[in-house]
């Protein structure tokens, strides 16, 4: 049971640097906080809310207090052991959502500060990191993790800065596993217990908590990926169809219904791309390639000769991305074209 | 973990050993529990695979993402088969219900990760290379075992010089070259698999000094 506690005027529950195992809840009076920055070491003061925890973090992580806790006038305060905490909140999940909520912002500010102190802070940016792990591992020849890498780089950045290279090494990772180890990437999916030689086969009905990583999925799609750079846009259209058709993996299904918009617009299927590509937009308007989408539906109406639609994509699309985005600038350079046809 | 987790089962994925689970880079939109199997947390720093950490079952990974879609800060691979819960914000309700144990484990793995990184925090803002190395010994020190006898000072780390310069925040030269101060200076000796710090006592007053400058 919890302890109901006194302290006086000017009492210290505990002091900073103290190893101490309990937790407490301030039930009347007023107890500061007092500890200092760990930038700045300006010192802070926060007075400790009625009914609030404090003391947490360092009972829970048996490590140092943080603060020292100062009586300011006579309190009454609810004395935990961590085990008694543990079955209050246990009983009371709310506490914990709210406590992990806290913390998990106080663990993201620290990192981010470490982060800036290592000079990992202004790291490259995500893209480039991505591919580089890919190249990483396809140079040291461990092709599964290369394979892995690079098929996400595709994913996520289906005609991002390094697609040609990511498709090219991701081909050749791909021979390497399947010269080291031929089941090794339809294994993952597999039984526990015994070795599963075959391909696995997509559930019949999508469950949504099953993951992005759906192996033959993601598979299928970085080889349509790369059919669509070498242009055989109708193979990849089938193999993109296909993936969502199974719809195994949403992930995937998303990525490759907008590649599909993409190869009708490349075979020319410029009707067909705008009904597909407009569908698209209203089944997923958050949609990660959504500007691209409206770009390739702008070139349809291009390729169809309605120079005044193309604009209005174009323009919507200028209006969406920001100055410096790759699909700004494949679009600036559209409505130059529709310029230059007009003039 | 002696918890039933069966109820769980539909969150189960399996990976086989040296795939990939998540790659540093890609946006993080879940977190893991192994079940089963070693998972080790690399970075490739220059044209290095750094292991970080090894998990064991029962640990989380991947955390991190629970409230932030932000990139991952690392690449996690299965060292051996693996079976992992995964859980994403979604799910993570359910887990709440079902399980808050598992979720009050992850409140205390973040209380651990709050310390531990103002503590890489203090190292990193000593100025004087010699003080951070000493200051890392004494963060090895304060995670790890307690000596049998209280009064015996001497210290002996399985530690590398990588592991050291890392937690430095300085090249390996760099690091080299500051142990080697400190072995002319008899307060460390350098083996092939480990590092003997010969007086911790003579380290904490040492730093201590230092952080007050």
């Amino acid at each position: 049971m919890p302890k109901a506690t006194q302290y006086k005027t000017n009492s210290v529950i505990y002091f900073q640097g103290d190893v101490g195992d309990k937790i407490f809840i301030l039930k009347a009076g007023k107890v500061l906080s007092k500890s200092n920055d760990i930038e700045t070491k300006e010192e802070i003061n926060e007075l400790v809310a009625p009914g609030e925890f404090f003391g947490v973090k360092s009972a829970l992580g048996r490590y140092p207090r943080d603060e020292t806790a100062l009586v300011l006038s006579d309190s009454e305060v609810l004395v935990f052991t961590v085990p008694e905490f543990e079955q209050l909140v246990l009983s009371n999940t709310r506490i914990i959502m709210k406590m992990l909520k806290v913390f998990s912002n106080q663990l993201r500010r620290m990192h981010g500060k470490v982060q800036n102190l290592i000079g990992h802070g202004t790291a490259k940016d995500a893209e480039a990191g991505l591919y580089s792990i890919g190249e990483y591992y396809f140079t040291n020849r461990q092709y599964k993790p290369a394979v892995h890498a690079l098929t996400r780089y595709l994913t996520l950045y289906p005609s991002g800065r390094y697609a040609a290279q990511a498709s090219d090494l991701a081909r050749k990772a791909g021979q390497g596993v399947a010269q080291s180890d031929s089941t090794a990437l339809f294994a993952a999916a597999g039984a526990d217990d015994e070795p599963d030689f075959r391909p696995p086969t997509p559930a019949p009905v999508a469950t949504p908590v099953a993951g992005p990583s759906d192996p033959s999925a993601a598979k299928g799609f970085f080889e349509a990926v790369a059919l669509a750079n070498q242009e055989k846009y109708l193979e990849a259209f089938k193999i993109f169809q296909k993936i969502v058709t199974t719809n195994a993996d949403p992930e995937h299904s998303a990525k490759s219904e907008f590649e599909m918009g993409r190869c009708l617009v490349f075979l020319t299927k410029y009707d067909e791309a705008v009904k597909h590509l407009t569908a698209l937009i209203q089944k997923y308007p958050k949609h990660p390639d959504l500007k691209d989408a409206l770009y390739f539906i702008g070139r349809s109406y291009q390729g169809k000769n309605d120079m005044t639609w193309a604009r209005n994509f174009f323009q919507k699309i200028l209006n969406l991305a920001a100055e410096d985005e790759p699909v700004a600038i494949k679009t600036r350079k559209a409505l130059k074209e529709l310029e230059g046809a007009k003039a | 973990m002696s918890l039933d987790l069966s109820v769980f089962n539909r969150f189960a994925i399996t990976k086989r050993a040296g795939e990939i689970i998540f790659c540093e880079f890609e946006p993080g939109d879940a977190f893991y529990l192994i079940q089963s199997g070693k998972v080790k947390i690399v970075k490739i720093v220059g044209d290095l695979e750094k292991t970080l950490d090894i998990l064991n079952p029962g640990e989380f990974f991947g955390e991190m993402a629970l409230l932030e879609e932000a990139p991952r800060s690392a690449t996690t691979i299965a060292l051996t088969d693996v079976k992992l819960l995964e859980f994403n914000r979604a799910n993570f309700e359910v887990l709440m219900q079902g399980q808050p144990q598992i979720v009050l484990n992850l409140l205390k793995l973040f209380a651990k990760r709050i310390y531990d990184q103002k503590r890489r925090f203090m190292i990193l803002t000593l100025d004087d290379i010699q003080a951070r190395v000493a200051d890392v010994f004494l963060m090895l020190d304060e995670n790890g075992a307690k000596p049998s006898d209280p009064a015996d000072n001497s210290r002996v780390f399985p530690n590398s010089v990588e592991d050291i310069a890392h937690w430095a925040g300085v090249s390996v030269a760099k690091a080299s070259e500051t142990l080697k101060q400190f072995a002319n200076q008899r307060r460390v000796e350098i083996h092939q698999n480990k590092i003997v710090v010969k007086n911790i006592m003579d380290f904490t007053r040492f730093v201590k000094s230092k952080r007050q400058e």
